[in-house]
């Protein structure tokens, strides 16, 4: 009695989303199994209800003949779809299938291959030209660097030309005195004067 | 090209001491291995100030501009034998860079 918790709501529950087929199943609403029976119960005997023997034949012969018939439908529709596997699987249509694709297979393997060779034609093509040009630029610079050391060599040259040139009028034990004397002689004067308007006089007085 | 300049200033004296001074000075340059490349004469000045050396008093000196090539390492015992020598005022030396070449990048007075 006291395990009556969710009796209606289990019922309404089951009503609105039965997962079995049956709406309704055996449960104990209210009372325990140890409750007595009512007393407005006391001699009941469960009755079924009646059965009409003519119309449970008919009824029987007529359920019997559709269950066959439903069964049969089914094992057919069963068989078809297996029928229908097997054929996929090992028939004739499948071995034409399986050569076309071979076929095909093969034919796009051909083609793969193809361009394949095509691309490392391309591409060795492409790679002599690199290697050539690398080859043009380091002849080039090579060519490059030769001249700019030969530029250096007549550079160096020309400077210890103009040196020895130089050296001539250098100062020696024997010119020392000379020298001297022409420097005493001749005072030189690195003052001059300039305006604003870029006018340049070098005449100045020594003092 | 030159690599040193001695801007020398000797005291205001008469033409052979002052030969004899240069004759000394060039002297000790080329004892030291230096390539004396050009003597030039500045002539007779009134110096900017008076200058103090070797107890007197100068007025007026003489510059000497001397180009020389030679070592770096004797400069120092070079300048110090100078400034030792009586007639010597004010020895200097400058290292000679290379002449700037009259390209027309500098703009100088234009604007």
């Amino acid at each position: 009695m006291f395990q009556v918790i969710g009796g209606r709501s289990v019922q309404a529950a089951r009503l609105l989303s039965p997962r079995s087929a049956v709406l309704l199943e055996a449960v104990r609403g209210r009372k325990s199994r140890e409750d007595p029976v009512a007393k407005s119960k006391e001699g009941r005997i469960k009755v079924p209800p009646p059965v009409d023997p003519v119309e449970m034949v008919v009824l029987k012969e007529r359920f019997s003949e559709y269950q066959l018939i439903m069964r049969a439908l089914r094992l057919e529709f069963k068989e078809e779809v297996l029928r229908k596997k097997y054929q996929e699987e090992t028939g004739s249509m499948a071995e034409e299938r399986a050569k076309q694709e071979a076929e095909e297979h093969r034919a796009l393997m051909a083609w793969n291959d193809q361009e394949n060779q095509r691309l490392l034609k391309l591409r060795m093509l492409r790679f002599q030209k690199e290697k050539e040009e690398a080859e043009r630029k380091r002849v080039e610079a090579e060519i490059q660097r030769e001249q700019e050391q030969q530029e250096l060599i007549t550079q160096r040259e020309r400077e210890i030309l103009q040196l020895q040139e130089d050296a001539k009028n250098f100062i020696t034990l024997e010119n020392l005195d000379q020298r001297i004397e022409e420097a005493l002689d001749n005072p030189k004067n690195y003052n001059f004067a300039i305006d604003k308007q870029g006018r340049v006089v070098k005449q100045t007085v020594q003092q | 090209m030159p690599r040193y300049e001695l801007a020398l200033i000797v005291k205001a004296m008469q033409r052979p001491q002052a030969a004899a001074a240069l004759r000394r000075t060039v002297e000790t340059l080329m004892e030291r291995g230096a390539v004396v490349r050009d003597l030039q004469n500045l002539g007779d000045k009134l110096l900017p100030y008076k200058i103090t050396k070797h107890n007197q008093k100068h007025e007026r000196g003489t510059y000497f501009l001397v180009d020389f090539y030679s070592a770096p390492g004797i400069l120092a015992s070079l300048l110090d034998h100078l400034h030792r020598d009586v007639d010597v005022l004010r020895p200097t030396v400058l290292k000679k860079d290379d002449p700037v070449s009259g390209s027309t990048n500098c703009c100088g007075t234009k604007q």
